[in-house]
């Protein structure tokens, strides 16, 4: 569906919602979702399978299962999803491996992501620096390597260590966890950007820019991304140029094969 | 009155109004007959009176959980997933 109301949507995913049997909608926005109503007349929203207190994990298995029970009844089925339907969503990826693995057709069109617009709102170019992506529960359960000479994307930061999967916030001394670890590779006056894309035209993205250590006390919704750019330059590896240097000169002489 | 949603969809879709100035989106949204929701929150740049209007309430927007303790879950899961695939495929 891409982020925008109007503006990303690409004709051929059109095409797909119009010539479906039913539509499965898995938006960030209502009034999105309205917009999709009106291109097709079976469109069932996935949100009120979301609630407080329930596993996220459960709530999309059921979408698989929703979405699956219409495949195994002979209908064919599109599933509607903001953004990019396979970037930071589990269940586009997931019915579609199940419904390969029982013998249907299925595959992905790609979307235009909340990743995208941030690369174009925000002017950055992920191939200058490098950039690192994760969602931000995953820095905190698990070992990672950071290169604060990259840029760093931290998604769904509203939610950080949330162990229960079944809270849409945490709070402010678990961003103080996560405060703490980006500690170890960046200072605390480090500017950073909290991002949200414009999900209605008449909307501009809502961009904030904060000290790093003011993280945990900002208002912050699962919509937000927070990015941390570059906090040390780029290193010469002088062992790797030396080499490649050898073997230009090997490959003017004529001696590499 | 014009349609809200479908103009909606012609200010996303079009290159002059997308990125138009909120006194520019808003002339044209008078012109045009928006619904005053419309019109104020093109002007305003806040969604609350079109949220009114539509009725909307808020949507969740996470898709993806980072789940450790839960790994068992998953993997008991699949092995459901690939009996229930198997009876199906015997059947």
């Amino acid at each position: 569906m891409g982020m925008t109301l109007g503006s990303h949507l690409t004709p051929l995913a059109r095409s797909h919602i119009e010539q479906a049997d039913v539509v499965f909608a898995g938006l960030s926005d209502g009034i999105v979702e309205m917009w999709l109503q009106r291109m097709h007349p079976d469109v069932r929203s996935l949100q009120p399978y979301y609630r407080e207190g329930k596993s996220r994990l459960k709530t999309y298995r059921q979408w698989v299962d929703l979405m699956m029970a219409e495949v195994r009844a002979g209908k064919r089925v599109c599933g509607v999803f903001y953004g990019h339907p396979g970037v930071f969503a589990w269940s586009p990826h997931k019915v579609i491996e199940v419904a390969r693995a029982e013998g249907y057709e299925a595959h992905m069109e790609p979307g235009v992501s909340a990743e995208d617009c941030l690369y174009a709102d925000l002017g950055i170019d992920p191939g200058r620096f490098g950039c690192q992506h994760f969602e931000a529960s995953q820095l905190l359960f698990y070992e990672r390597r950071l290169d604060p000479s990259a840029y760093l994307v931290l998604w769904q930061v509203a939610l950080v260590g949330d162990r229960s999967l079944a809270r849409f916030a945490t709070g402010a001394p678990y961003r103080q966890v996560l405060l703490d670890l980006l500690s170890r590779d960046y200072p605390a006056e480090h500017e950073i950007i909290l991002y949200r894309a414009a999900t209605l035209p008449i909307e501009r993205p809502r961009v904030r820019r904060i000290a790093l250590r003011d993280l945990p006390h900002v208002p912050l919704t699962a919509e937000d991304t927070v990015v941390l750019p570059p906090a040390v330059a780029l290193r010469p590896n002088e062992a790797i140029r030396a080499r490649l240097e050898a073997l230009d000169k090997l490959e003017k002489t004529g001696t590499v094969v | 009155m014009q349609d809200t949603i479908d103009l909606l969809e012609a200010i996303g879709r079009d290159a002059s109004l997308r990125h138009a100035s909120a006194d520019e989106l808003s002339r044209v949204l008078e012109q045009a007959q928006a619904s005053p929701a419309l019109t104020a929150a093109a002007t305003s740049g806040d969604r609350a009176p079109l949220s009114v209007e539509l009725g909307a309430k808020p949507n969740q927007a996470p898709q993806i959980t980072q789940a450790p303790g839960h790994e068992d879950d998953e993997e008991q899961e699949e092995q459901e997933e690939q009996s229930s695939a198997s009876a199906r495929r015997s059947d």
